[in-house]
């Protein structure tokens, strides 16, 4: 989110800037958040963001979480800790906990133990994509892998009962990734706040109640890939895929619609005049936070 | 029961094959054969049955493999090419599958899935074995497979954290992790002979490493986007690639003196449209490369432009002429003009020479000299006739004749004109089958234009005419059609006269586009009473006229009927060729071009410094013939003519189509025509058969400077479309002549702003009774609502109400009538139907049949009133809508983001008078994602629904209640638009449109 963007007309940007959020993304997990109440449980404590740069979402949950009290403010037996995940570097937010970090790594998972004292967490979530080729089955391919893997290491530190939200793209086998949480999930729903554009095929996966099935045992390992740590998920054997078999169709459920932010909050679609966007905020803004490693310091 | 059959499938094509004579191009899940040769479709045969084929190795044993997203299928050949589906053989795994091949045996398949494994598994669908290298599980977007023997074979794989892994797949040993890419790795290849690796990635290079040390040996640049596929030919001294950017490049691997291995680029084709060829083969004894890509287009390239038969550019200074050629050169003389004939050229210098260049022999011999030439001259020539016609600007004429070989001269006439005292322009063109035309034009601009008809046999003048010359008017191109002199003229204006009649009063059609001259004119077809010919301007317009003509060759009339601009330059010339294409040349930067513009492809392209130059292009037989002068030495390009097709499948948009409209009023020829409007920013107006099912495209409309929102036909021959910046075009389409259909833009709505930058998403169109006047309703990305009237005689747009719903995005608009009143349906994305009662307001009377009547009021702008009623139908926004009015109820059909679909009846609450909605079916979860289009057929009694989970569904709503009666997967992506018709048999046929394009039929 630079100086200039290509979306001038949208006032989630603008909005987004004159609040100090690094992204308009933000406002999509306030949004959500409107609606599920998740970060408003005053027994929310240990809170995992994965593939949290540039760091919206961690925002968001270091100010709803920390409402007004500075990191200096913070005692030492303060259970409420929020731990932000990425390949990527990130600048530093208050209450937040950077690690720079591979989530599919058993030494990732381990770090973050070792930050909430060996306890589990209340709340895991991603905002995370890949970039696009533009052939559309890949990039959803690999859309749900990423959330697979964040899948993977929530299922070994979110507490049972526990909130894990993702970001999706409802494309052609969006209904097998409903079927597969399912199986994890009490209640899956499938969630569109307001200031994620109707254009756009983004939305997110609310995944309430996290009860793991009886005997399965969520187990890290760098060697295994994602296919296999959930391999034993179904407890119908007969129903376990094998490497390689004749075509069949595969089980696919459709999840709850739900849209969040209220008709009163900005459509994102609509194109806004200036006396609206003037309300928020007529003045230059700079760009929220600068990029950690900019491509034009490299040599080329 | 009713059915639904897929009748043409037309989308992004990621990879294609030569064997022996044919091409296997996929198809999503579909694999296509042609012919290469003839461009014969053989077999269309579905090989998965949802996933897209991504790859297709071919085995000696004649068995095929084709793996895409987590399928893999191997099938005998000839099954491929008989049989409707061969799906009984589709295998499913638990991976994506990045590559997979046969090994060395044939009786097992090697399957490479993303995450760096190999799945040994044999042809009963039997895993045998599971390969991998510990510790590498970054997820793969490329990766291939070589097969050397038993026991030799590599896997090749590229992460999307930049590393290329190398490893042995039978020891499972790990050779090398390459890092020197930044970005992606999009496709990993070994080398024939296992010397040398090659990569291409995110970061636009291609990459060559040595096999054996896994040292970085080269990069090279050129690609101005991500490159997705790699191979190489010429026992590995060449590599072509194929990008994003629409181009694919062939490369030479050369070894340098020192050793030193570098990548050249050598040659670059700009192959697709807008966005990505997919995938690349070559076929190295015809030398030609096939590409397919997103846009759908099988591409067949020629790899040796020019050197197939030997050297196609010859270049030749004077000097030269003077060493090798014995042709005695003055100090300073130059090249002065020059016309390519069949056996070669003739050139003329600037002392006088006239030169014959025989391209058989490739010599050049001095026919004769004319000292009047010396210094300045005009050169032009009839090729099918051996004439030559030379002026110097002292209306002296060197008029020759020439032998088939051109070695003597038949006839030679010297003739000076003394109408005129000086000439600056000096135009010849064919007269009729016996005679030439000269055009010869004075400096001083009171003068006429005079012109000269001459026998071809004997070169005398047969007729001389006077023409009047119109204010401001220079020649620039002349053409004879029908007895009519078409002078084409500065400022795009274009002068017409009858040279049958006594008076030579010019018909001018002046200022056509912004003003550039006139380069040439095309006959183009005639009718009883009409001609239509094409013009083509410097600035890059292009524009077909209708004039009507009386039986005197008196001209009534004319009318624009098509007009376009392409954006490559200069726009020099134009003819129709075999196929009926329209093919377009001229400049681009340092290029001269040569384009397909029917089909939207270059033919070819010759470096030759611009367009600032003489220049001269002729098409012949099997070639044209290009010849330029640059830095003095002069230049004969041979463009052969390609023995193939240069298509097998032309291909549709290069992105997704975001609305179709099928011309359902009437038919057209064996079937309808239609339009579809992409992300691309382009409209195509395109034809399907309703026998053969064939598409045909005639014209792509690049008028839209961004992608098309929607367009719609309103009438048999009115079309609108509209786009972001607040464009609304209006469409003329024009179905008289036999040749092709024509739409030209008629009108576009005013803006609200000098810089627009609202979206029109809706329009809607109600006609006025007995005229073709008609009120339209725009409504706006800031929620918006216009009601214009559209008055014909005048060609004008008239705003006469507006007003705002909210603040939010609007995003369908349909009008209907009902009990006499007029009413605007809205959806916004707030999940509502809103109805506005126009009645009112508007300033036309409805007549007892709910038609609007013309009442002769003076028009001024009213207020849009608040809206009557609305119902909240969908959580979020809504996406497409359809209406219905039945039994003095009005049925609303909405498709939501929510996945919902809804049908919503109105009906006139008799105490409040006001139109009252309840919700009489709802579907919660129909889709998994977004219902994005709806439409209804079948008499209005079935709903076709479309969605991104590529499920479309048809409804049976004649109990007012929405009942599924079909649903089938369709293989185009991003789904987001359909269109239906009904045809005469009762069968109906549904478009289906998104990333690609599907013809379905349904039946009862």
């Amino acid at each position: 989110m630079g100086k200039s963007s290509k979306d001038k007309r949208d006032v989630y940007y603008r909005k987004a800037k004159e609040l100090g959020y690094r992204a308009r993304s933000a406002f999509k997990l306030l949004q959500l958040n409107e609606q599920f109440h998740f970060l408003d449980d005053p027994n929310l404590k240990r809170v995992v963001d994965l593939c949290a740069a540039p760091g919206s979402w961690s925002q968001v949950l270091s100010k709803t979480m920390f409402k007004g009290i500075k990191e200096s403010e913070v005692t030492e037996d303060d259970e409420r800790k929020i731990v932000a995940v990425d390949l990527q570097p990130m600048s530093p937010i208050d209450h937040v906990t950077r690690l720079q970090a591979d989530i599919t790594h058993p030494r990732t998972l381990n770090k973050i133990l070792e930050l909430f004292n060996n306890s589990k967490a209340d709340f895991v979530c991603s905002d995370g994509a890949p970039d696009v080729t533009g052939l559309h089955d890949l990039d959803e391919y690999v859309q749900q892998q990423l959330i697979m893997s964040a899948l993977q290491l929530t299922t070994c530190i979110l507490k049972e009962g526990g909130i894990f939200v993702a970001k999706i793209f409802r494309g052609r086998d969006i209904n097998l990734l409903y079927t597969q949480l399912g199986y994890l999930f009490e209640q899956v729903i499938c969630a569109k706040p307001r200031s994620s554009r109707g254009t756009s095929l983004e939305a997110f996966i609310v995944c309430i109640g996290y009860i793991p099935p009886k005997g399965w045992q969520p187990k890290l390992d760098e060697n295994i890939s994602v296919q296999e740590f959930f391999q034993g998920l179904k407890t119908d054997s007969k129903n376990q895929p094998r490497v390689i078999e004749r075509y069949y169709e595969e089980e696919r459920n459709i999840a709850e619609f739900m849209s969040c932010g209220g008709l009163q909050s900005f459509d994102s679609d609509a194109t806004y005049h200036y006396d609206v966007v003037a309300a928020l905020s007529d003045v230059s803004l700079d760009p929220v936070q600068s990029p950690t490693s900019p491509a034009y310091k490299k040599d080329s | 029961m009713s059915e639904i059959t897929e009748l043409t499938h037309c989308g992004p094509s990621l990879c294609v094959k030569f064997f022996e004579h044919y091409v296997f191009a996929a198809y999503g899940p579909l694999l296509k054969i042609y012919e290469y040769k003839t461009g014969k479709v053989v077999n269309t045969c579905r090989v998965l049955k949802k996933n897209k084929v991504h790859g297709i190795s071919i085995g000696k044993s004649g068995n095929i493999l084709a793996y895409g997203a987590r399928s893999v299928s191997v099938f005998p050949m000839s099954e491929a090419l008989k049989k409707e589906s061969v799906q009984k053989y589709e295998n499913i795994t638990t991976e994506w599958i990045t590559s997979s091949e046969f090994d060395y045996t044939e009786k097992n398949i090697y399957m490479l899935t993303c995450y760096n494994k190999i799945l040994v598994y044999n042809l009963e669908s039997k895993s045998i074995a599971i390969k991998a290298v510990p510790g590498e599980r970054s997820i793969l977007y490329s990766g291939s497979i070589k097969v050397f023997s038993d026991d030799k074979a590599y896997a090749v794989a590229g992460t999307v954290m930049n590393g290329v892994i190398i490893w042995d797949l039978i020891t499972e040993k790990m050779f090398h992790n390459l890092t020197g890419h930044e970005g992606a790795i999009f496709n990993v290849i070994l080398s024939d002979d296992g010397k040398l690796i090659a990569s291409c990635s995110d970061d636009r290079s291609i990459k060559l490493w040595d096999f054996t040390t896994g040292q970085e040996l080269t990069t090279g640049w050129g690609h101005t986007a991500r490159i997705w596929y790699l191979k190489f030919f010429d026992n590995d001294r060449k590599l072509i690639s194929v990008s994003e950017d629409c181009t694919c490049r062939v490369w030479s691997v050369s070894r340098s003196s020192t050793g030193k291995i570098e990548l050249v680029q050598e040659n670059i084709i700009e192959a697709h449209q807008i966005k990505n060829v997919w995938g690349v083969d070559v076929q190295e004894s015809e030398n030609i490369a096939v590409t397919s890509g997103n846009d759908g287009r099988i591409r067949v390239i020629d790899l040796a432009p020019v050197s197939r038969y030997g050297n196609e550019l010859q270049s030749f200074s004077l000097n030269e002429l003077s060493i090798k050629h014995g042709i005695k050169m003055e100090k300073g003389e130059m090249f002065k003009g020059f016309q390519p004939f069949k056996f070669g050229l003739i050139a003329a210098t600037s002392l006088g020479k006239i030169l014959m260049f025989d391209q058989i022999s490739n010599s050049w011999s001095l026919l004769m000299t004319d000292s009047r030439l010396t210094s300045y001259s005009i050169f032009h020539g009839i090729k099918e006739e051996n004439i030559a016609v030379i002026a110097n600007n002292k209306s002296e004429l060197l008029v020759l004749k020439l032998s088939e070989d051109g070695k003597t001269i038949i006839k030679e006439s010297k003739l000076h004109y003394d109408n005129l005292s000086k000439t600056i322009n000096c135009l010849v063109t064919k007269f009729d089958e016996k005679s030439l035309f000269i055009l010869l034009e004075s400096p001083n601009p009171n003068d006429q234009l005079q012109g000269l008809q001459l026998s071809n046999n004997t070169l005398e003048i047969i007729n001389e005419y006077t023409f009047t010359k119109p204010k401001n008017f220079t020649t620039s191109s002349v053409a004879i059609i029908e007895n009519l002199l078409i002078i084409g003229s500065r400022f795009s204006t274009v002068g017409i006269y009858s040279l049958t009649k006594e008076q030579k009063e010019c018909y001018l059609i002046k200022g056509i586009n912004e003003g550039d001259n006139i380069t040439s004119t095309t006959f183009i077809s005639k009718l009883p009473n009409a001609l239509i010919f094409s013009v083509t301007s410097r600035d890059g317009y292009y524009n077909f006229i209708k004039i009507h003509i009386s039986k005197t060759f008196e001209i009534a009339k004319h009318e624009i009927i098509y007009s376009n601009k392409v954006a490559r330059g200069f726009l020099e010339g134009s003819f129709i060729d075999e196929n009926d294409d329209f093919i377009i040349y001229g400049f681009k930067s340092s290029l001269f071009y040569l384009y397909n513009e029917t089909k939207c492809y270059e033919l070819a392209s010759q470096l030759c410094g611009g367009a600032h130059r003489q220049w001269n292009f002729e098409e012949f037989n099997d070639y044209f013939m290009l010849v330029f002068i640059q830095s003095s030495t002069l230049h004969i390009r041979r463009i052969n003519k390609l023995k193939f097709p240069h298509t097998l499948s032309d291909g549709l948009h290069g992105r997704e189509i975001r609305d179709i409209t099928i011309r359902s009023s009437k038919s057209y020829k064996n079937g309808y025509l239609f339009c579809t409007g992409s992300e691309d920013t382009g409209i195509r107006l395109s034809y399907f058969d309703i026998t053969t099912n064939e598409i045909n495209t005639y014209w792509f409309e690049r008028q839209h400077v961004s992608g098309l929102q929607t367009c719609s036909f309103i009438s048999n021959n009115l079309m609108i479309s509209t786009s972001a910046r607040e464009e609304l075009f209006l469409w003329k389409l024009n179905t008289d002549t036999e040749d092709r259909p024509y739409m030209n833009l008629l009108q576009h709505l005013p803006t609200s702003m000098d810089t627009p930058d609202l979206r029109i998403m809706d329009f809607s169109v109600k006609f006025i009774e007995e005229t073709v006047d008609f009120v339209l309703a725009t409504i706006y990305s800031d929620s918006t609502i216009k009601i214009w009237y559209y008055n014909s005689d005048e060609n004008k747009f008239k705003l006469i109400i507006g007003g705002r719903y909210e603040t939010c995005c609007l995003t369908n608009a349909n009008f209907v009538t009902l009990n006499q009143k007029l009413y605007c349906v809205v959806t916004p994305t707030d999940g509502y139907i809103v109805v506005y009662n126009i009645t009112e307001a508007i300033q036309f009377e409805l007549s007892e049949s709910n038609t609007l009547v013309n009442n002769e009021k003076d028009l001024t702008q009213t207020a849009l009133p608040m809206y009557e009623t609305r119902i909240r139908v969908h959580q979020s926004g809504i996406k497409s809508m359809d209406t219905q009015v039945l039994d003095n109820t009005l049925k609303v059909y909405t498709t939501g983001d929510d996945n919902a679909i809804g049908l919503t009846i109105f009906k006139l609450d008799t105490s409040t008078k006001k139109l009252e909605g309840i919700t009489n079916s709802f579907i919660e979860r129909a889709n998994a994602s977004t219902i994005t289009s709806c439409s209804l057929f079948n008499n209005n009694s079935k709903l076709l629904t479309t969605s991104v989970d590529q499920i479309v569904k048809i409804y049976d709503i004649s109990n007012d209640q929405l009942d599924l009666i079909n649903e089938r997967y369709t293989t185009i992506a991003d789904t987001g638009s359909c269109d239906t018709i009904d045809l005469s048999d009762g069968s109906s046929r549904l478009l289906i449109g998104g990333v690609g394009f599907s013809l379905w039929k349904w039946t009862q």
